[in-house]
């Protein structure tokens, strides 16, 4: 057991725990990766955190929000996936890559 | 009955991971075997009460499959390990009492999402494993990043202060769980018999009813996204660069 640290005994604190942690994962994934289309399944890998964090504060007050903002998330995933996979085939159209430092002039 | 699935599943891995049995047969015994392993738990939790090695076993497969997304050099592999981390979440939620949102989140994500995600590397696969899979931009900068945020997070979560009386409260089982949203009596039900909602009534009727102006704006949000896939999808290359290209007028 490590020092002074309180027993994760709670559903909902075990949950917000592993949602940092995909959160954290997926945002490594995203800064380091340069496949676009790994860059975006790191950011899927992020919102899997955010919902595993909504479940577990779910658990915890006598409503139903958490999962229904889960489901929210869970559209707004869907919407994201088409039109940025759509975004994603135009610019292998274009550049014939899926390398993000052929856009770098995008930064400015 | 089902229990004897897990060795026949276990037979089957042990058999594809032999050398020779098939020529690229290195994944498939991983994910029999990890169903296999994952069935035996969930028979054996169901056996012993424990749903906390439930969680801890599904939490331990969301992160050991989560590196895997972010680590792995071919796309298409990141995108079936991806498949782990959604059936892991599924799995938290099914031991939070969601039953709804589990299904949703296999259905819409492994089933749609995941396959969109398939459908786009294949287009642009290329033979060679191109340099950008290879080497990572600033691996050590992105993990340090990374693994500064979760400490920060998960520090204050670890030593945080004891809880005060019975702040937290742990999860019950679904119909158990799902009855919090409750309010709702049975009619029409002979005498003595409780009628509990299940999950997928009390969070639709919570859709219909608390939420039902952020839902039609859900509904909104998924038709602009089927427009702009439609325009993305449909758009001439060989335009100039600047100027308007496309549907635009």
């Amino acid at each position: 057991m490590i020092a002074g640290a309180t027993v994760l005994v709670t559903f909902q604190w075990q949950c917000v725990l592993l949602g940092a942690v995909l959160f954290g994962l997926g945002l490594v994934g995203f800064v380091a990766r340069r496949n676009l289309i790994v860059m975006f399944l790191s950011t899927e890998v992020m919102l899997q955190g955010v919902l595993v964090n909504l479940l577990g504060f779910n658990a915890v007050y006598p409503t139903l929000n958490g999962q229904s903002f889960a489901l929210f998330v869970l559209v707004i995933a869907a919407v994201e996936a088409a039109v940025g996979l759509g975004m994603i085939v135009l610019l292998f159209r274009r550049r014939a890559t899926l390398d993000s430092e052929a856009w770098k002039q995008m930064s400015g | 009955m089902v229990f004897y699935l897990v060795p026949v599943l276990g037979g089957v891995a042990v058999y594809l991971a032999m050398p020779g049995a098939r020529r690229d047969g290195r994944f498939g015994p991983v994910v029999l075997g990890a169903i296999g392993l994952g069935a035996m738990v969930v028979i054996l939790a169901g056996a012993i009460g424990h749903s906390r090695v439930l969680f801890y076993v599904l939490a331990m497969l969301a992160v050991v499959t989560a590196v895997r997304v972010v680590t792995h050099r071919k796309p298409v592999y990141s995108a079936v390990y991806f498949l782990g981390v959604v059936v892991c979440v599924a799995g938290i939620a099914l031991l939070a009492g969601a039953e709804f949102l589990a299904a949703a989140l296999v259905i819409v994500y492994a089933g749609a999402i995941l396959v969109t995600y398939l459908f786009v590397i294949m287009l642009a696969q290329q033979s060679i494993p191109p340099e950008y899979d290879l080497q990572a931009r600033e691996p050590a900068f992105a993990a340090l990043a990374g693994f500064v945020l979760i400490a920060a997070l998960a520090g204050p979560i670890v030593y945080r202060p004891p809880p005060e009386g019975a702040s937290a409260r742990e999860p019950r089982a679904g119909t158990v769980d799902s009855g919090k949203a409750g309010g709702r009596s049975a009619s029409g039900l002979p005498n003595g018999q409780t009628w509990h909602p299940g999950n997928t009534l009390t969070v639709g009727t919570e859709l219909m009813t608390v939420h039902v102006v952020a839902f039609e704006t859900a509904g909104v949000l998924l038709l602009v996204g089927i427009v702009g896939g439609i325009a993305l999808a449909t758009r001439r290359l060989g335009a100039p660069a600047n100027g308007s290209v496309g549907g635009a007028p």
